[in-house]
């Protein structure tokens, strides 16, 4: 009970306080007697237990005063009013004890609080004592370990062993007699002998340093004499080129393209081998050089920084163009495109020159991601040459070498893992770009080394040296011939656009002396044109109108006759023969389906080619064709029977020699001429 | 490094001579063998080609079987005329003939049997041989061609017994009339001269351009064809093809072809020529166009009717001309197939 509880604390409290609560109350008590009245004091004066007695009394009374007060006002009566009052009043006093009571017991209550309070901070204190009592014991504890833990640097120095030190130290370091027994000085003294070690060492190296920089001195010197040597090496080695040229060795030509071609790719290094090789052992003839940038060559094989730099500038570009517009489509599938079809930066020229100082000039690139090879041509002569009209494609950079081998027409990618490259980036064929990158003839890939089989495509196609060598010889005679043929070709046209066929002089013995029928025309004809004739029929159903020939149209004229032939032009001229189809147009229109003899006159000169080809290299056999052609229309017209029906001497008068003008079921006309006797006679 | 030898001649000219020489490959003589199975056909460059009909036939017939099963060089130059005895073909060309065994001939790396050559008057040209006709009942061969003689030789013996002179040009085509026996014989100069075997000597001429239901000038005169049906004969060429009464030495019908002819025959109750133009014409006796049945060939030279009674599957008509084709007609109303070179 908290007043039992006030009991206890009371006397201690009272104790201390309550002398000094005295104390004041006694000065004011006699300084003032009676000025104010402490009910403090008196709570310290009074027993709670008698106070609580005196409630239980005072409430007692209470209960007793207002139910004598009932009693009396239910009874009611004169005199009850006065009993009332004097009751009342009674009971006014038990209310005034009451009250004093409750102040009591508030004052007291408040004291307890009090005293506790005081207590408890009391309590507070010591605690907080205690814990930072604890709390510096830990410290100092901590401390303590820390000191305990503590690793002084020297035991990281890998100090030399015992053993060793006390061999090597000198006596005034190490003192030995003293460090002995005292580890804490031997310890002192190894760190002194280690510190003595060092300071010898860092001395040595010093000097090495310093020998060093004197050597290094030494060799700046000498280099510097050695690089001031390099010059007078060059000039005595340019001094040395006319010699090498006289002499017939350009060893300093050969080095530096040498040093050119380790940068080209592998096929072009194949080619270019192979044609210095081929050159060097059989054809003096031919020049191999290199061209292009060999630092763009070099740039290509720099993957990382250079791709990382390419990254960022290609970003920075990017952002830029992004600000002004977007790349469309179009335009980033064209450059897909260009890419695909990039070239190396290297090419190897060859240089052919033909016996009659005319030179071949051959540029082959390569196209890096198809994995091909291609070549330029170009045809240049001693002298101008005034092109005639016909001959516009003979020696056109685009069909100069069309098929050199039989169907290789180069308009085709040989490699078949480019169709699907191609289908990427939406290009349907090479043809396309063939102008620019030059064709990708086979036989530039077997040169280069590359073997494309028809099949399937293969995984990777690498140079192969046997594949350019066993070509390399053929391929060379194959194209000065075309290039031969094709001048030869060049000037004869030159000749036939002016009705005159050129025949050389050995080869007029094919001829009789007098042939009377004349070329008037010589043109070129598309090759829509020529499939359109009427009489070439059969030539394009046999498969020999490809659109790879050249076509041209000739007209024979004599008298009243016309005689057209139309002619297809292989591009392996001379080696395959031009192939005629006549249309004779007198009296009537005679082709081969009408008229044995125009088809006898047909094969003479289609079938019969070989005796028209004249000494090697048979340039002759076009011209020859067509001079066989006139004699051919002569004993035609002179040989044709006469009409008995119709009035007149014949058109044509017979010159010819002929032994019989008919002969056989077909009854052929002679058109085989006879040398030197001179007469027509039958096959 | 071992290098490959180059080639001599690129693969791409030999391709393009065998196509033109296809191209300007004209078959001018056929002939079936006696089991009535192989076609023989010759052509202007002397080579023989040996063709299996029955194959070429037969329902499982593939494109190889329309090719030749041989070819062989025969003759330097071209062969006109070609016959078949019981066991041998007999092929005729530049001056002379030879001989082949039927049976040896389908294998390859034939030989001739035998070669002859007529004796010709004239040493600087040799004249050529166009016709060639079998006389069974005497067993011999009858040439005729540039020289404008008949030459008649044995075939037993192989000497040339009679040479009969008459003709001014020289000899297009020949016929044989069993009952006489008298050979018919058609040549340049226009005339159709007939004579008698046993007495060798000419007996009837009869000079076609003159008459002037026929004659053709702006054609020529030359006879090219000719065939003969006991009393009756036909014959073609410059003239127009005209039916011939022999014994009256009259023409009877003018058939109405324009084209030159080159061979006729009879057949049946029809008359068959094929010459310039494509189609085989079939006639009826009274001059009326039956049927013209295109070809492939541009102009005909040869037909060959295969009536071998051993082999009566192949009984076909057969076509060859300006062309490395020849046609075969399994029915007379339509060309089925060729056979090609």
């Amino acid at each position: 009970m908290s007043s039992e509880s006030s009991k206890k604390r009371k006397p201690k409290v009272i104790r201390s306080d309550g002398t000094p609560t005295e104390g004041k109350r006694n000065r004011s008590d006699t300084e003032q007697e009676g000025k104010y009245y402490s009910e403090e004091a008196e709570v310290d004066l009074r027993d709670p237990g008698r106070d609580y007695e005196l409630y239980k009394y005072t409430c007692q009374e209470l209960q007793r005063l207002m139910a004598e007060i009932q009693d009396l006002k239910s009874r009611g009566g004169k005199d009850v009013a006065i009993e009332i009052e004097e009751r009342r009043i009674q009971s006014c006093v038990h209310f005034m004890t009451l009250k004093k009571l409750n102040r009591l017991a508030h004052i007291r209550l408040k004291k307890g609080r009090d005293q506790t309070h005081e207590a408890k901070q009391k309590v507070d204190a010591y605690h907080l004592q205690l814990q930072n009592l604890l709390y510096e014991v830990m410290h100092l504890q901590k401390e303590i370990t820390k000191c305990l833990e503590f690793k002084s640097k020297h035991e990281e120095i890998d100090l030399v062993s015992l053993e060793e030190f006390y061999k090597e130290a000198p006596p005034d370091i190490s003192k030995a007699e003293v460090t002995m027994g005292d580890p804490h000085q031997q310890t002192l003294a190894r760190l002194d002998w280690e510190l003595e070690q060092r300071k010898r060492l860092a001395e040595k190296y010093r000097e090495c340093l310093s020998n060093k920089e004197k050597i290094l001195k030494e060799i700046e010197v000498k280099k510097e004499y050695l690089s001031s040597l390099q010059p007078r090496l060059n000039s005595i080695m340019q001094a040395s080129l006319p010699v090498q040229e006289y002499l017939f060795m350009p060893f300093d030509q050969a080095h530096k393209q040498y040093e050119t071609a380790r940068h080209l790719p592998p096929p072009l290094y194949v080619l270019f081998v192979q044609a210095t090789a081929y050159g060097q052992a059989c054809d003096k003839m031919l020049s191999v050089a290199i061209e292009g940038s060999v630092d763009e060559a070099k740039a290509l094989f720099k993957p990382p920084e250079d791709s990382q730099d390419d990254e960022s500038d290609s970003d920075a570009e990017e952002e830029q163009t992004t600000k002004r517009r977007r790349p469309t489509l179009g335009v980033q599938l064209d450059d897909k495109r260009k890419e695909m079809l990039k070239r190396h930066p290297l090419s190897v020229m060859l240089d052919l020159k033909c016996k009659d100082d005319s030179v071949l000039h051959l540029t082959f690139y390569y196209l890096m991601n198809l994995n091909i090879m291609t070549v330029k041509a170009k045809v240049t002569t001693t002298t101008e040459l005034i092109t005639p009209i016909s001959a516009g494609d003979l020696l056109s950079p685009d069909s100069v070498l069309s098929c050199l081998y039989p169907g290789d027409h180069g308009k085709k990618t040989p490699n078949p893992a480019n169709q699907y490259q191609f289908d990427k980036v939406g290009i349907l064929t090479l043809r396309d770009y063939v102008l620019d990158l030059g064709h990708p003839y086979l036989w530039v890939q077997k040169l280069g080394g590359l073997h494309f089989p028809k099949e399937q495509p293969q995984q990777t196609v690498i140079a192969d040296h046997s594949l350019s060598a066993s070509h390399m010889e053929t391929t060379m005679k194959l194209l000065k011939t075309r290039v031969q043929s094709r001048l030869a070709l060049h000037k004869q046209f030159a000749s036939l656009e002016h009705g005159i066929v050129p025949v050389t002089s050995d080869c007029q013995y094919l001829f009789p002396a007098k042939v009377v029928s004349r070329l008037v025309k010589w043109v070129t004809i598309p090759h829509e044109d020529y499939m359109e004739l009427h009489f070439t029929k059969d030539i394009v159903e046999a498969g020999l109108a490809g659109d790879t020939n050249l076509y041209y149209m000739a007209l024979i004229e004599r008298g009243t006759a016309k005689l057209q032939a139309a002619v297809v032009l292989n591009p392996g001229y001379s080696s395959i023969p031009p192939i005629f189809r006549l249309s004779l147009n007198w009296k009537g229109e005679k082709t081969n389906s009408n008229d044995d003899n125009i088809r006898a006159m047909e094969s003479e000169v289609n079938v019969c080619y070989k005796e028209l080809c004249g000494p090697r290299p048979s340039h002759q056999l076009l011209t020859n064709q067509l001079q066989r052609l006139c004699v051919l229309l002569d004993v035609y017209l002179e040989t044709e029977s006469h009409d008995d029906s119709v009035e007149g001497p014949k058109e044509f008068p017979q010159e010819k020699m002929c032994l019989r003008l008919f002969r056989g079921p077909s009854r052929m006309k002679p058109f085989k001429y006879n040398h030197p006797q001179g007469f027509f006679s039958h096959r | 490094m071992e290098r490959a030898v180059p080639l001599a001649v690129p693969l791409g000219q030999t391709e393009v001579f065998q196509a033109l020489q296809r191209l300007h490959m004209t078959i001018f003589s056929q002939s079936v063998s006696p089991c009535g199975k192989f076609l023989a056909a010759g052509n202007n460059y002397g080579q023989i080609a040996i063709f299996s009909l029955s194959a070429a036939l037969s329902s499982e017939a593939k494109e190889e079987s329309k090719k030749p099963m041989v070819t062989f060089q025969a003759h330097d130059g071209p062969i006109y005329s070609m016959v078949s005895t019981e066991r041998h073909l007999l092929s005729a060309g530049d001056g002379e003939v030879k001989a082949w065994l039927w049976v040896e001939v389908l294998k390859k790396g034939c030989k001739e049997l035998w070669h002859r050559q007529p004796p010709y008057r004239t040493s600087l040209e040799v004249p050529e041989i166009n016709a060639l006709l079998l006389v069974p009942k005497e067993n011999s061969l009858i040439l005729a061609g540039g020289d404008c003689q008949l030459h008649t030789m044995d075939l037993e013996t192989g000497t040339f017994t009679r040479a009969l002179r008459g003709h001014t040009d020289y000899i297009h085509c020949l016929a044989l009339r069993e009952r006489s026996p008298e050979v018919l014989s058609g040549g340049e100069d226009g005339t159709v001269r007939l004579w008698d075997l046993r007495m060798a000597k000419e007996v009837q001429t009869i000079e076609v351009y003159k008459h002037e239901e026929c004659s053709r000038p702006q054609n020529g005169r030359w006879i090219g064809c000719l065939a003969t049906d006991s009393d009756w004969m036909v014959c073609g060429g410059g003239p127009a093809l005209t039916l011939w009464h022999l014994r009256s030495s009259t023409p009877t019908t003018v058939f109405p072809m324009r084209a030159p002819q080159k061979h006729v025959t009879f057949y049946q109750d029809l008359i068959l020529s094929a010459g310039q133009g494509c189609c085989v014409n079939q006639w009826q006796l009274s001059g009326e166009l039956k049927a013209q049945v295109p070809g492939s060939s541009p102009g005909l030279l040869s037909l060959c009717l295969n009536q071998q009674p051993a082999a009566p599957e192949c009984k076909v008509l057969t076509a060859a001309g300006n062309s490395c084709r020849v046609d075969v007609f399994t029915n007379l109303g339509y060309r089925a197939f060729s056979l090609s070179f």
